[in-house]
Formats: structure tokens, C-alpha cells, sequence
């Protein structure tokens, strides 16, 4: 007590002052608060996930240089990322696939982008730009009890920044080799019940180098000279705008709304082709997502959430073979509703279930084609449901038990159960073992069912009759080991999964115009995430993968399946030849005094055959190396300028990405960022 | 139960024992307490319900349901609920006062009103920055940059908790927030520099408006926040240290009996009784290993400062 006095004497001598109004009172202690970190907005920690998880942050996208989203993925161990053209990237898991990579699931802000007909991710008509992530997760493995349908591989799931994340303006430009050439601005504001931002910008760029001399040493003749080499038309350039809001009228609901619009041109096509010449393919896409969260007395939360995506393409060129252009258009309409409900039981066990329903629109259609075949229109919809649930039990504080699944009935009417059980052991404080086992489907795409029998120019017309009906949807069971060590003291964290994923019923065209199932392949690997920080200016993030595949390949190519004849050398499985033995990378970034920064990112992949593309098309020893250089000036009042340079594949080293064509020699740019 | 709740328990059953003795015809009888309320909403009746409840059954209670009712009415004691209530009693009578509920920063300008008079105390609503420190230390050891954002007008005794972190090895990254200055900015460049961000009673800053995107670039930046009331925890800080209407009631009603008993009242004084919580979900997000509540109140009354 006689502290207390001593406080109030000292008070009463520092405060002579009468009370002023503006100071606090009860009211700043008893007043009711948003809840504003409720279950949906906190991410699950590493160490209590039921999947291996790589979380790339703002930090790391940063660092890494990137202009491209789908770049980002060189940072997750196992991933492949891969280009059909400069403008045409995929992103798989387990090798390389074909070029529409459908056996992962993409999304931004819980928003599916794995769009119809060819059930693949078209990056470069996203709504966004790198800026307006906030960070990414990747889940290795299958997710359908967290993720949806299509979570089959794996998920990608990009969030972006809050509404309220921004209060000002940004713009920022870039200016680079290669006609790489980026202008942004961006504004945001927050207020009392409204927080809102957007997005406004322009990307372009000339996609990849030209392809200067033989590749591999292969011997060409004179006329594959002339068709494989200066033979890089993949310009792009992409429109967009984005705009968040997040209305919170009181302390219990929360309201966001997004849209978003992309206008995107890019260049397609190759000189050497009769069915598609080098011409533009024009996409408009635009989507509109509404959600609402509540939270309830009991801390139970109702999340409801719909959007609406449109994805127009459109094409005209000429051929060789017909007198006149034809112009094929693929528009695709998605509307999907999910209710979501997040119930906690006790302080030990959480459920969250629900369901939701979507529809997929796809209206295809192409000019006369006369005399081959006339004008031609298809209209297919689809609609699938599901019903989804997850439960998170600490059986005790060091065991924590996953569980979950989903039921789904998918547009072709089949119906499939997809669980998921894992169980983490927090051995120590800072080590926990994980172990699981997943299954997941994958529906199979309206260009697989409905295979045309025409495919000029890059869309597919898809036929409006199904060639393909019992084509089902394939599978893949998951089983893992995974580690976590996080070792506070040593500034360090160390994550391996050491997997067996396989695939069944795997599906592959077996006539001109059909697909069937029967493909199965198992992959084995370890991948491993170290991170450590040397102090609080640097930090450095290793991945390392390690993996092989063995598939029934040989066998199917010996019956006759041309899908599998193997370009690879002394390999007639031509899945195992297609996943890189190893691949790693490595980011190290570091703070300097003066507002200075740099990073270096090294990036490594094995040799590998391309899963369908030729022999001319073999993947060398893949090493890149990037670095950025950074610096901000603050002039005061918030307004700062921030100039980074950045050079991607510093040494020069040749390699090729999926297709021959694709060189990337070394190749800068510079950016310069103004935010007040 | 532990052994912590316990000893609040059997101190509140003390008291309410120690009512019930209290003999007819000794100073508590016929004791004229005026209860003034700054609201009438259901804050202040809770406050009002344990307080009458608590209090030994001489005593003559009135209550007034909001502060504007008082117009300077008789009795023995008037106990005031709240800054409203408090700055009205204090205006407009020299009587015995007991201002309950009012920040500690307050009570210098609440005396100012009152030259001369003696018969005036209060119990504070906020924490002692010695009771606030031992809890960081209990809370995350580990942390050792504490961030504090406070407006340049605050009230609070900045520098007071400033030599309380550094007594104990902690160091204040503190940043002063002019009226020109953007809170955001303000607010990353304290977040850059902390490992904590302790949220300070500053209604320019902490206010329900402003207390969602200051936990979002917390929470964006993996820096807990520790906050000063149970909403506070809900909301989505790590945790807070707080006491109730309940627990202020209780100790008022000590008072009381005190005062009836001497006519003089207690020194002004802090929250004798005080809740812990915690957001275990935001620790766990945060891969944070936070001890249970009742384990850190027991760690918070063993040391050493407690006992000051």
C-alpha cells in the first residue's frame, strides 16, 4: 500500500492539470470489440496442420524478384513450374504434366480459379497482381476436407491483402528487358465501419528468348531449323483492376466484397504450326465475391460466401488450310455458394463443416470452318455439390487428431467420398511428428469427356455431345511422415515430409477424341524446408525435394497408347522420366543499415523429360540464379520512394522450360515505388 | 480451485463476513452511502448489484442511476461509478467521496476539483505498471521489446513504464502519435522494432474503430498483442490482465466498511483483484506456448513486485 501512495503523490505532482476531456475513461476498458481474429482469419500453425504446408509470405515474394505469380511456385520443394509459352505457365506437383496441369487445386480468398473447360488455371488473366498477396499456401498433398473438390496433388490457396491493409496511394513502375514493362496504382483507405483498396494496373512483357541454335546439341535438319529456332511469340500484356472492401457495421458481422476485372491479349501460337499460326488470343475475365462472417456468443462463427467468375476467350487467325479466318470463342461462367459453420465444442475440439453447391457454364463455339465442317456452337453446364466437414480434437496437449472428409457429387453426376485423417505429436515444446493418410478425386475436365474433333488455334471448342462418358474421375491416396522441428533458440526451423502418393484410375487419351482411365503411378520422396535467421536483418530459406516415380507407362505404351511412348532415354516410363530426381532452391535476404536491402534466390532442377512433349523438348540440369538490390528513401511525412533492381539468372546459365523454344537468358529490370 | 482463486475467494468471503458481524448500533449503522452511477446500463448495475450485496446490513444505500441525477445530495460517503460520475460529485460537493472505477491518470485532476478536502479517494480501473510488467514477464519471458503506441496528449505516465520495463530488463519501443501523424504508419514502424505490442488505455488510439486493423498488422506481422480488458482477448489479442465491475464492487465495499468504521477513507489505490485471460487459438496461430491463466496469476502474486 505504501507503493500505491507514493504512485498517487508522484501522480498529483506530475498532472497538474485538471481532467481534460479526450483522456480515458471506463469505456475504453469495458467496451464491446469486433472479434476481429476469429477462427476463419487465423491460419493454422505448421506444427498443428494435417498436411505438409509452405507458406510463401509477403516477405519472401518480396525478396524472390518475382513479376509472376506462378514463378513463386520455385520456392515450394517438389513443385514444377513450367511454361507451354512465355504467356502459358502451369504449375504442378510431381513432375511435369501436360500443359494444363489439372491435378491441382488453385483459389484466391476461397475463390476456386481451377476454371472449365480444360480444368486448368489460366494465370495470366488473374485479377491480381503480386502486390496484392498477402501470402500463399501451398498444402502438399490432398485437401478435399479442407479445400474442396479438385484438391487432388495438392492446393494452392492465395490470399490477399485485407481491405484494410492499406491506407494510402502506391504507384509504382517497372521497367525492364524483354519489354518488361509494369505500371501500378494502388489506393486504399479504412474507416469506422468501411475499410476499402484497389487495384489498377498494367503488365506486359515479351515473354521468352528466342531459341538460337539447336537445343541439347540435337541434330536438326535445315527445315526443323527454320521451325524451331526465332520461334518465341509469347508476348502478353494484361489490364486489370481489383477493389476490396470490408464493411463491419458492428462488432459481430463482417461483410467483404471483391471484384475484379482482367483484359488480357497475349501472343500464342507457333511459326511451324498449320492449325495454329502465331496470332493473338484475347481474354476478358472478371469475377464478383460476396462474404459474410458472424461470430456467436459461444465463439461459433457462419461464414457464407458466393461469387461469380467469367472467363471469355476469344481467337481469330488465319491458317494455311482454309481461305478464310476462323474465329473461335470459350466463355465460361462460374457461380458457387458455400456455407461454412465453425463450431467449437470445448477449448479441445473443433468442427467446421458445411456445403456448397456451384455451376459451371461453358459456351464454346467456332466460325464455318467450310469446307471441313460448318459452324458449330456447344453449351454444356454442370453442377456438382458438396457436403464437407473437419474436426481438430487435442486429445491431449501433445496429440492432436485431424479428421475429416468430403462428399461430393460432381457435375457428371459421380459421387465420391474424399477423407482425411492425421495425427500430430508434439513430441517436445518444439518438435512435432505428423503422420496421415489422404485421398482425393480429381472430376475429370469437359475437354476430357467432350474431346473435339477439331482443335484449330490455342481454345477448345469442346463437343456438345460426350465422347468420352465412362471416363471417371481419378484418384490419389496420400500417405506421410512429416517432422517439425522448431528451434526458437537456434533461430531455426527445419519441416520433411517423407511421402508415398498414389495415383489410380489416372486418366489419358487413348483415341483421337477419347480419354479413358487406367493410368497409376506412385510417387516416393522427402522434401525439406529449412529456415534460419542469422540475425533480425537476414534470413535464409532452403528447399530441397527428393523424389521418384514409377508408373505403368511402359505397359500401357507397349499396348499401343501413343499418350505413353517415351521420348526419354533408356527410360521407357515416361511418368518417372518426367519427375525430377531432385530439386531445390534457396532465398537469402538481408537488411542493411540505410534503408538498403538485398537477396539472392537459387534455384535447381534435375534433368527431366517433359511428360508429352518430344525428345528436342529434354529438360537439362535446370540452375538459375536471381538477386535483387533494394533501397528506400524516406522523405518524411509517410512518403517514401523505394527503387529495386532486380536480375534474374545472373550467371547466364542456359536452360529451357518445358519446351525447347523457351530460353530465358539473364534479363533485368528496374522498379520504382512511390507510396504516400 | 487453485491456490490463487482461493485466496481471492476466502478474501471476498472475508469481506462479506466481515458485513454480516459488523454489530447493530456500531459505526456501520445508520452509515448514509449515496451510490452514484455514470450510467444506468448493465456495467454500472453490475457494479451496483455486488456492491449492495457485499455491503454489512447497517449501512443505508441510495443509489442514483446516472450522474446527472446528482445534485448534491446528503450523505456520509458518496461512492461514484465512473469518470462521468466522479467529475459531477466532484463539482458539486465537499462530502466524503470514494471514486471508483476511474483511470489512476485521472485522479490528480479529480483532486484539483476538491482544494483542501481529505475525505477524498479512489480506486483505480487500470493495472499498476509493476503488476502489467510481471505479467508480460510471466506471459512471454522470451519477448523482450515491448512496443507501446500512445498518443502525444495521453495522460498516461509513459516514462513510469518506461523505467518499469528497463527495471526488469525490457525496453519500451515507444512512439508518440501527433494529431498530423497516420496511426498506420506509426503503428508499423513500433511493430517493426517490437516483439510485443502492449495496447495502452488511449482512446486516440485503442478504439473499436481503430482496434481491427491494428490487430490485423499485429497479427500480419506475428506480433501478439497484449491487451487491457477481456474484450480485448476476444477480439484477438493474446491476452490481458483486467479487473471486472465485480471485483472493483468488492473492493469498494472494503472501503466502505473501512470508512465506517474510521470515518477516514483509504489511501487512493489500484485494482486489488484481477482476472488473467488468454486467446489460446491466437497463441497457438501465433506458435506462441502460453502457460494457462491460473498459472500465471500464480506466478504473478509469487513475485516479488506483488508484494510491494
Amino acid at each position: 500500500m505504501l507503493k500505491h501512495t507514493h504512485i498517487t503523490f508522484s501522480l498529483l505532482l506530475a498532472c497538474q492539470t485538471v481532467y481534460a476531456a479526450g483522456s480515458s475513461s471506463e469505456m475504453d476498458y469495458y467496451q464491446e470489440l469486433p472479434v476481429v481474429l476469429s477462427a476463419s482469419r487465423l491460419s493454422q500453425p505448421l506444427s498443428e496442420a494435417p498436411n505438409a504446408m509452405t507458406v510463401i509470405d509477403r516477405k519472401m515474394i518480396v525478396a524472390s524478384g518475382f513479376r509472376s505469380i506462378p514463378d513463386l511456385f520455385k520456392l515450394v520443394p517438389g513443385m514444377y513450374v513450367g511454361y507451354y509459352k512465355g504467356s502459358q505457365p502451369f504449375v504442378s506437383y510431381h513432375g511435369s504434366p501436360d500443359q494444363y496441369a489439372r491435378r491441382m487445386q488453385v483459389m484466391i480468398d476461397g475463390r476456386s480459379i481451377y476454371m472449365p473447360p480444360m480444368s486448368m488455371v489460366d494465370w495470366t488473366t488473374l485479377p491480381i497482381t503480386l502486390d496484392d498477396i498477402e501470402r500463399i499456401e501451398v498444402i502438399r498433398g490432398p485437401a478435399a476436407a479442407s479445400h474442396g473438390a479438385n484438391s487432388t496433388q495438392g492446393v494452392i490457396s492465395i490470399i490477399t491483402r485485407e481491405a484494410g491493409e492499406m491506407g494510402g496511394t502506391q504507384l509504382s513502375v517497372t521497367r525492364g528487358g524483354k519489354g518488361v514493362n509494369d505500371v501500378s496504382a494502388r489506393f486504399g483507405k479504412r474507416g469506422e465501419t468501411l475499410d476499402y483498396r484497389m487495384t489498377l494496373a498494367y503488365t506486359a512483357d515479351n515473354g521468352f528468348d528466342n531459341l538460337t541454335a539447336p537445343p541439347n546439341d540435337y541434330p536438326i535438319t535445315k527445315s526443323q531449323a527454320l521451325d524451331l529456332l526465332y520461334n518465341s511469340h509469347d508476348s502478353n500484356q494484361a489490364r486489370l483492376f481489383n477493389y476490396r472492401a470490408d464493411y463491419h457495421p458492428n462488432a459481430i458481422d463482417r461483410f467483404d466484397v471483391q471484384f475484379g476485372f482482367n483484359r488480357n491479349v497475349k501472343n500464342v501460337g507457333w511459326n511451324d504450326s498449320t492449325g495454329n499460326p502465331v496470332h493473338d488470343l484475347f481474354a476478358t475475365a472478371g469475377f464478383l465475391q460476396l462474404g459474410w462472417v458472424r461470430v456467436f456468443e459461444n465463439d461459433s462463427e457462419l461464414k457464407v460466401g458466393y461469387y461469380h467468375i467469367r472467363h471469355d476467350q476469344h481467337e481469330t487467325f488465319l491458317t494455311t488450310l482454309l481461305p478464310q479466318f476462323i474465329a473461335q470463342s470459350v466463355k465460361v461462367d462460374r457461380d458457387e455458394i458455400e456455407v461454412q459453420h465453425t463450431l467449437p465444442f470445448s477449448a479441445s475440439n473443433r468442427l467446421v463443416y458445411g456445403a456448397a453447391y456451384r455451376q459451371d457454364r461453358t459456351d464454346s463455339q467456332y466460325s464455318s470452318l467450310a469446307p471441313i465442317a460448318p459452324a458449330y456452337v456447344s453449351s454444356l453446364s454442370t453442377a456438382e455439390w458438396r457436403l464437407f466437414a473437419h474436426d481438430e480434437w487435442r486429445i491431449t496437449p501433445r496429440l492432436l487428431l485431424n479428421s475429416g472428409g468430403m462428399l461430393e457429387r460432381d457435375g457428371f453426376g459421380n459421387n465420391r467420398l474424399s477423407p482425411r485423417v492425421a495425427l500430430n505429436f508434439h513430441a517436445t515444446a518444439q518438435q512435432t511428428f505428423r503422420t496421415g493418410i489422404s485421398a482425393a478425386y480429381r472430376t475429370p475436365s469437359l475437354m476430357e469427356r467432350n474431346f473435339p474433333a477439331l482443335q484449330p488455334g490455342e481454345l477448345f471448342v469442346v463437343n456438345a455431345t460426350t465422347r468420352s462418358p465412362g471416363f471417371r474421375p481419378e484418384r490419389l491416396i496420400s500417405r506421410e511422415i512429416g517432422y517439425l522441428g522448431e528451434f526458437h533458440d537456434w533461430n531455426t526451423t527445419l519441416d520433411l515430409r517423407l511421402f508415398s502418393d498414389l495415383l489410380s484410375d489416372g486418366g489419358f487419351q487413348n483415341t483421337a477424341t477419347t480419354y479413358t482411365n487406367g493410368m497409376s503411378a506412385e510417387y516416393r520422396g522427402l522434401e525439406a524446408t529449412l529456415k534460419h535467421s542469422f540475425n533480425e536483418n537476414s534470413e535464409l530459406t532452403v528447399n530441397v525435394a527428393r523424389e521418384s516415380a514409377s508408373s505403368n507407362a511402359a505397359a500401357l505404351a507397349a499396348a499401343g497408347f501413343r499418350a505413353f511412348r517415351s521420348a526419354c532415354p533408356g527410360n521407357n516410363d515416361t511418368v518417372a522420366c518426367s519427375t525430377p530426381r531432385n530439386n531445390a532452391s534457396a532465398l537469402y535476404s538481408r537488411r542493411f543499415s540505410g534503408d538498403m536491402s538485398f537477396s539472392a534466390a537459387w534455384y535447381y532442377q534435375d534433368a527431366m523429360q517433359p511428360l508429352d512433349r518430344g525428345v528436342i523438348d529434354y529438360q537439362p540440369i535446370q540452375r538459375r540464379m536471381d538477386a535483387r538490390i533494394a533501397k528506400t528513401f524516406n522523405q518524411g511525412g509517410g512518403t517514401k520512394v523505394d527503387v529495386a533492381l532486380v536480375l534474374q539468372n545472373l550467371f547466364d546459365a542456359k536452360y529451357t522450360d518445358y519446351v525447347a523454344n523457351n530460353v530465358f537468358n539473364r534479363r533485368g529490370y528496374v522498379t520504382l515505388t512511390l507510396d504516400w | 480451485m487453485s491456490p490463487a482463486n482461493k485466496i481471492v475467494r476466502q478474501l471476498l468471503q472475508s469481506i462479506l463476513l466481515l458485513g454480516c458481524l459488523v454489530p447493530v448500533g456500531y459505526a456501520a449503522d445508520g452509515l448514509n452511502v449515496l451510490l452514484v452511477l455514470s450510467d444506468s446500463n448493465a456495467l454500472y448495475q453490475n457494479f451496483a448489484n455486488t456492491y449492495r450485496q457485499s455491503l454489512p446490513v447497517g449501512v443505508q444505500l441510495h443509489s442514483l442511476q446516472r450522474a446527472e441525477d446528482f445534485n448534491g445530495q446528503h450523505a456520509d460517503l458518496v461512492v461514484t461509478v465512473g469518470v462521468k460520475a466522479a467529475e459531477r460529485v466532484a463539482m458539486n460537493t465537499t462530502q466524503p467521496m470514494l471514486a471508483v472505477m476511474i483511470p489512476s491518470h485521472s485522479y490528480a485532476g479529480l483532486l484539483a476539483q476538491r482544494p483542501g478536502n481529505k475525505l477524498t479517494s479512489a480506486i483505480f480501473l487500470d493495472q499498476p505498471w509493476h503488476r502489467q510488467v510481471s505479467f508480460l514477464r510471466a506471459v512471454l519471458p522470451e519477448r523482450r521489446k515491448i512496443g507501446v503506441l500512445y498518443s502525444t496528449d495521453t495522460r498516461l505516465e509513459i516514462a513510469a513504464l518506461r523505467s518499469e520495463l528497463s527495471d526488469h530488463g525490457f525496453t519500451l519501443i515507444g512512439s508518440a502519435l501527433g494529431s498530423d501523424d497516420d496511426l498506420f504508419t506509426r503503428l508499423e514502424s513500433v511493430l517493426t522494432a517490437s516483439d510485443v505490442l502492449l495496447a495502452v488505455p488511449d482512446s486516440a488510439i485503442y478504439s473499436s474503430n481503430n482496434i481491427r486493423n491494428i490487430l490485423l498488422s499485429s497479427y500480419r506481422r506475428s506480433i501478439p498483442l497484449v491487451g487491457f480488458s477481456q474484450s480485448y482477448v476476444r477480439a484477438g489479442a493474446l491476452c490481458a490482465i483486467f479487473s471486472t465491475p465485480e471485483q472493483l464492487a468488492a473492493q469498494a465495499s472494503r472501503a466502505t466498511v473501512s470508512f465506517s468504521q474510521t470515518r477516514k477513507l483509504p489511501d487512493a489505490q489500484y485494482p486489488v483483484f484481477y482476472e488473467i485471460a488468454v486467446n489460446h487459438e491466437v497463441a497457438r496461430t501465433l506458435g506462441l506456448s502460453i502457460k494457462p491463466a491460473e498459472s500465471l496469476r500464480l506466478q504473478l502474486e509469487k513475485s516479488p513486485e506483488n508484494m510491494r
